[in-house]
């Protein structure tokens, strides 16, 4: 453990004018990594907060460490020896005398067992009850709360499908026979897609069943999958909730995050473009219905699917705060990890939270947010790790960039790639997407490849321009072989390659001698060793 | 290793990060006038309709045979094998000749150096052994003499005594 140089004002302090200046907490343990990590700690500082970050090897000199009063080391970088070890994160928190943990998303975020651990510590979690994750981190559980709550679910089974039972195999067929087909065989205790099968024909189901059954038990240790209709095409639209533990609920506005590939977010937006008034409001009353009648609290987000017949259909609670939680600040104007640490502190939703929830229906600014990860998109998103040579991002009128990353760090293969989030905002989605062409231009980075290509072809798109936007756009749409982007890339990259080693680029001169130090080996020949030793997990 | 300051340099993806279709091309001096230095690693470049693009250049390698140059442009990052166009014909030549050395075809001798025929030891139809002196080549005020790498007819001399070759030249065809 090392002590931060700060002396931090504490939980209650006195301001020069005398009135109290009280804290939810007095010190909270930020228990995640790298943007996240960084931007919870902001929201606790800029509220009198002490924080105690925790961090693997890899990141011992990183920002996230660097901006928290206290840091903790929780082990060797591997996620599963790190940040995943409940236990360690517990004992960090303990020992640092933290009165609540923030699990930020990913990680131990959506764990029931953990907020549980840390509830029956004494210690308050900085998100739902143990017991709402629980039973909205059971995808079944939650249908079958969606149902009580009169909300449309997709339509499928309410119950886990039998798997092993040769007796039951035409009544499960019945049922998908009823659904129809082409319909999915889902992880109840799924999320990315794992255990996911797609189903066209009745004989396929029983193998479908058992292959996601198995995928489910070893990657979630709970085998139960169920059946639910495919609805394509679709738009991916979420609502932002906030409870407090009076049970008021307010709907925060919606975000369409329809662009995905492999059901992983890229660009996400907010307000979604095309809704009705009527249709945003009967989309948030349905979010808020649904989070009271699982006695949600604190910040959450319910998925719909929105299909060509312009229906909404249940998909999911996450029971976190969201990656794409900055393009509804943007919108409303309210810190969601600020309301986070009020809530958890006991305060009742403040007049400005249900004002911006009442505007919420018309809002009258409109955000994006591109992530922009170590991906190869070329390459079908592969993961790239690699150190970052140059890196600029931008700034100006409308931009917030979202990241932990510095010139010369280390993208390490143990995480996620995700290492910067880019937000843009105007009063409009005609300005917002200016600002994004505008904000793209500005970014520099080298040593790594990264989705800004993607990201610039969005931003160019004539169809995203007008809104068509579904889950199957970046198939439909994302061919940089085709449309030339790349190999008109590179006909200028050759060209300025030539020129530079005209210039006299890399000759082995004093030129060189002067800028690096021949004892040290290449940054490339590092980063291509380091790269092969660990290799992305998947 | 030589300069390669204004000769045709051959530049294309570095075989460990390219992508099946990606272009190599051969460019020389003048291909570059269009393009500037802007800034520390920054490069411009006006393309034929006038539109300016930037390129961020990364890290600078010096490799065996040339340089890898990392070049970021629009977001795509390349790493770029840029190599003295002479000489990486030689060596593809190099390469085809050996799979046609294999097959009995004739054989091409290519300057290796650059310089000026000094003399000419071999006539057109003359037998030679392996490693008989065929010319003698002057670069850098040295005295090269140039062997058969085997044995055969002399069927072509190109260059004539006190000709300047470049890098990559015809000089003899051994059938």
């Amino acid at each position: 453990m090392t002590a931060g140089p700060r002396s931090a004002a504490g939980p209650a302090s006195l301001r020069k004018d005398g009135t109290a200046n009280v804290a939810p907490f007095g010190r909270v343990l930020v228990a995640n990594r790298g943007e996240i990590a960084l931007r919870i700690i902001r929201a606790a500082r800029d509220l009198g907060i002490e924080t105690v970050a925790v961090y693997s090897d890899v990141d011992a000199n990183s920002v996230h460490v660097r901006a928290a009063d206290l840091a903790v080391r929780l082990g060797p970088a591997p996620a599963g020896e790190s940040y995943l070890r409940a236990d360690a994160v517990l004992d960090a928190a303990i020992r640092t005398s933290a009165q609540a943990i923030h699990p930020g998303y990913g990680f131990l975020a959506e764990r029931a067992s953990f907020a549980r651990a840390v509830e029956d510590a004494g210690l308050v979690f900085v998100g739902p009850s143990s017991a709402a994750i629980g039973s909205l981190g059971d995808k079944l559980a939650a249908r079958r709360l969606a149902h009580e709550a009169g909300v449309p679910a997709v339509p499928g089974t309410l119950e886990p499908a039998s798997v092993d039972r040769p007796d039951q195999v035409d009544a499960v067929i019945a049922t998908a026979v009823e659904i129809g087909f082409p319909l999915l065989v889902k992880a109840a205790a799924g999320g990315g897609g794992r255990g996911m099968r797609r189903v066209e024909r009745a004989e396929d189901l029983p193998a479908a069943l058992a292959a996601g059954a198995a995928e489910s038990a070893s990657a979630f240790g709970d085998g139960s999958v169920y059946l639910e209709r495919e609805i394509r095409p679709a738009r991916h639209i979420e609502v932002q909730l906030l409870g407090d533990t009076a049970g008021t609920v307010v709907a925060l506005g919606e975000r369409d995050c329809s662009l995905q590939r492999r059901h992983q977010k890229l660009v996400e937006e907010s307000p979604a473009p095309g809704l009705t008034p009527e249709e945003r409001r009967e989309l948030h009353e349905m979010a808020v219905r649904l989070a009271r009648t699982a006695g949600l609290t604190n910040a959450a987000t319910a998925e719909f699917l929105f299909d060509a017949q312009r229906r909404f259909w249940f998909l999911e609670v996450n029971t976190r705060l969201q990656v794409e939680h900055g393009v509804t600040e943007l919108v409303t104007d309210i810190d969601l990890v600020r309301e986070q640490f009020w809530i958890a502190a006991g305060r009742p939703l403040g007049a400005d939270v249900i004002a911006a929830a009442e505007a919420a229906g018309s809002p009258r600014r409109h955000a994006i947010e591109v992530r922009i990860a170590a991906e190869d998109p070329a390459r079908g998103f592969a993961p790239v790790p690699g150190r970052i040579g140059r890196w600029t991002m931008p700034s100006g009128p409308g931009v917030r960039v979202d990241t932990a990353v510095e010139p010369g760090n280390r993208v390490p293969p143990d995480y996620d790639p995700l290492i910067a989030k880019l937000m843009v905002a105007d009063t409009t989605r005609e300005g917002a997407i200016a600002r994004l062409r505008r904000a793209l231009d500005e970014c520099e980075v080298t040593g790594i490849q990264t989705t800004l290509p993607f990201h610039r072809f969005v931003a160019d798109h004539v169809g995203f321009a007008a809104g068509e936007l579904s889950t199957d756009w970046v198939v439909e749409h994302w061919d940089p072989v085709a449309t030339d982007l790349r190999s008109d890339a590179l006909a200028v990259a050759s060209r300025v390659a030539a020129a530079a080693v005209w210039a006299g680029a890399g000759h082995s001169g004093a030129a060189e001698a002067e800028q690096r130090d021949p004892a040290r080996p290449s940054a490339w020949r590092q980063a291509g060793r380091e790269a092969a030793r660990d290799r992305w997990p998947r | 290793m030589a300069s390669l300051s204004r000769r045709p340099l051959r530049v294309g993806p570095a075989v460990t990060a390219s992508l099946p279709g990606d272009a190599v091309v051969d460019l020389s001096p003048d291909d570059a006038l269009a393009v500037e230095p802007f800034g520390e690693g920054r490069w411009s470049l006006r393309d034929a309709t006038g539109l300016d693009h930037t390129a961020l250049l990364g890290e600078v390698l010096a490799t065996k045979s040339g340089r890898l140059v990392e070049v970021v442009v629009a977001g795509w990052r390349f790493e770029l094998a840029v190599d003295d166009a002479a000489r990486a014909d030689l060596v593809e030549r190099a390469q085809r000749t050996n799979r046609a050395q294999r097959r009995g075809g004739p054989l091409e001798v290519r300057a290796i150096i650059p310089g000026r025929i000094m003399a000419i030891s071999v006539a057109v139809g003359d037998a030679v052994a392996a490693g008989q002196q065929l010319l003698v080549v002057e670069a850098m005020k040295m005295q090269n003499e140039l062997r058969a790498p085997r044995a055969g007819t002399v069927e072509r001399i190109a260059p004539a005594i006190g000709d300047t070759i470049d890098l990559g030249d015809l000089l003899i065809v051994i059938g």
